[in-house]
């Protein structure tokens, strides 16, 4: 029993680790545009099926090369859908509604799109490392251990970038001011497009290291966005602290309701904690009113 | 430096600025005063490229209808608001730093940023974050920011509201300073008319969009039109 809730911990942490890197670019784009991002989750398989790509096709089953390949490419991705898709809209009134309608399309076209070029069928990746870590009774995947040092290394060096570059600053200023920012010549436009690209990298990147565990499909990433969006909410909209501890604490509470009550309940338990935290505290964990 | 030139702008049936045209000199304290939904506000809004307008608005020259907001500040127009503008979790030299980075074609530069902050008096809490400041540091700072970017012109939106009488002294000390020592025209809406007839060199009055009285304060606040539409009788 003690073995099993170790393991079951040790499952929260990855998940947590891996789901906050995602929320964090999430909450990222809501921070910054205060808009709905509907096709966040099919970047999530965008990721996936890159790497899929990279591997099957192109036949480069390091890694390395995969992340190296593959963020240049959502990263770009991620700019230009914002340039064409979203920074048009902005110039109209209700642009957040017309927003979400858009990446609503655009996560449909997304996700049959990969139906059509990549089969209805799972696509698996190998792991990013074999093999194990075994300490008495306990044994962890070293999988398991890379994933969560490069979820964690990923959410360090996106902290770093808003701390100390030039775009960074921009994208808090923005985020915390935009008409001051403006002002004091920040390109607002520039940092929408920044934002959504930087965040494309971070769900996509998650769908990469989730991959190897959980395999590709064409709409795996409803489930994602769904939760993304439970993290953020839970956090407190626009919060990336708050996405950070709401990641780790409804990381903890999947593996312990997986593992307990089976994963079915998984969503119905994340969604009863959700409401019953909005319920008490509307603004979420560390979120601000106004 | 400054030329407005027949500027409308219409927010559906709602006319904000009406035919509006004035001049701002190079090295002036031009005020602009008036009741509250005048339009003043939403002036600065249309010169530093917020909203799209009617009309034709030259600085030094150049026209900068159509130019989006960042770029105008570069060009050298800042700006503050009437409820301080800050960035509550950057701190206090950041929230320049920003200004400096962004606002200006020139190199950034640390040593500038420091003077700014010894400038407006807020050297010593540099490295407080901008939200736990009280409203007269906010204000300081906002202005601080607005010069981090090198402006030519430094437009101020009411900048004594909600400020006591020993607090309008040092912001009007601070505006001197910024108009003669470092050569930055100013323009000013305000309410309080001793600081209008005190700072500026000329004034401009609008009501619902439109010019009343343009000319020396003096002459302005004894215009009857003006004291009819805003000021009233026993003004102070």
């Amino acid at each position: 029993m003690f073995v099993e809730i170790i393991d079951v911990i040790i499952s929260g942490m990855i998940n947590g680790s891996v789901y906050a890197l995602m929320a964090v670019g999430l909450t990222l784009i809501y921070g910054v545009s205060k808009a709905f991002n509907f096709a966040y989750g099919s970047f999530y398989s965008m990721g996936g099926y890159l790497a899929w790509m990279i591997f099957s096709v192109a036949v480069i089953n390091s890694y390395f090369i995969i992340f190296i390949l593959s963020i240049p490419v959502l990263l770009v991705l991620g700019y230009l859908i914002e340039k064409v898709l979203v920074a048009p809209l902005r110039k109209r009134d209700d642009w957040e509604i017309k927003v979400m309608m858009i990446t609503l399309g655009l996560a449909l076209l997304l996700d049959n799109s990969y139906q059509v070029l990549f089969g209805a069928r799972m696509k698996s990746l190998p792991s990013i490392l074999e093999g194990s870590l075994e300490i008495g009774e306990f044994i962890l995947a070293y999988q398991d251990i890379v994933i969560f040092i490069l979820s964690i290394g990923g959410i360090l060096l996106f902290r770093w970038f808003l701390n100390n570059t030039r775009t960074g600053m921009s994208v808090r200023a923005v985020a915390q001011n935009p008409a001051g920012a403006q002002i004091v010549g920040i390109p607002k436009e520039f940092v929408f497009s920044a934002t959504f690209a930087i965040s494309t990298v971070m769900v996509g990147t998650g769908g990469i290291l989730l991959a190897q565990k959980y395999f590709v499909t064409p709409t795996g990433g409803w489930d994602i966005l769904v939760k993304a969006w439970v993290i953020t909410a839970f956090g407190g909209m626009g919060s990336i602290k708050g996405s950070l501890y709401a990641a780790f604490i409804l990381g903890m509470l999947e593996a312990f309701v997986g593992w307990y009550f089976g994963m079915t309940w998984v969503l119905i338990a994340l969604f009863a904690v959700l409401l019953t935290t909005l319920a008490i505290r509307p603004q979420g964990l560390m979120g601000k009113w106004g | 430096m400054l030329e407005i030139k027949n500027v409308t702008k219409k927010f559906g049936e709602l006319t904000a600025v009406n035919n509006l045209s004035f001049t701002v000199e190079k090295g002036q304290v031009f005020g602009i005063a008036g009741p509250n939904g005048a339009g003043k506000s939403t002036l600065y809004n249309l010169i530093t490229g917020l909203y799209p307008f009617e009309g034709s608005i030259k600085f030094e020259g150049k026209e900068i209808r159509g130019f989006p907001s960042h770029k105008i500040a570069k060009l050298g127009i800042a700006r503050t608001f009437q409820i301080p503008q800050t960035f509550p979790s950057l701190t206090v030299k950041k929230s320049i730093a920003i200004g400096n980075y962004f606002g200006s074609d020139a190199e950034f530069d640390p040593a500038y940023v420091d003077e700014i902050l010894k400038f407006v008096n807020l050297y010593d809490k540099q490295d407080e974050k901008t939200g736990q400041l009280k409203l007269l540091d906010k204000k300081m700072l906002m202005i601080a920011a607005a010069l981090g970017t090198r402006p030519k012109i430094l437009m101020l939106d009411e900048p004594m509201a909600g400020s006591n009488s020993k607090e309008i002294l040092s912001l009007m000390e601070l505006i001197k300073r910024i108009n003669q020592d470092m050569g930055i025209t100013i323009i000013i809406i305000e309410h309080f008319m001793k600081v209008l007839t005190e700072l500026t060199s000329k004034l401009l009055i609008i009501e619902t969009g439109t010019e009343i009285c343009c000319g020396d304060p003096n002459d302005v606040t004894s215009d009857s039109r003006v004291i009819e539409c805003y000021l009233g009788d026993g003004h102070d």
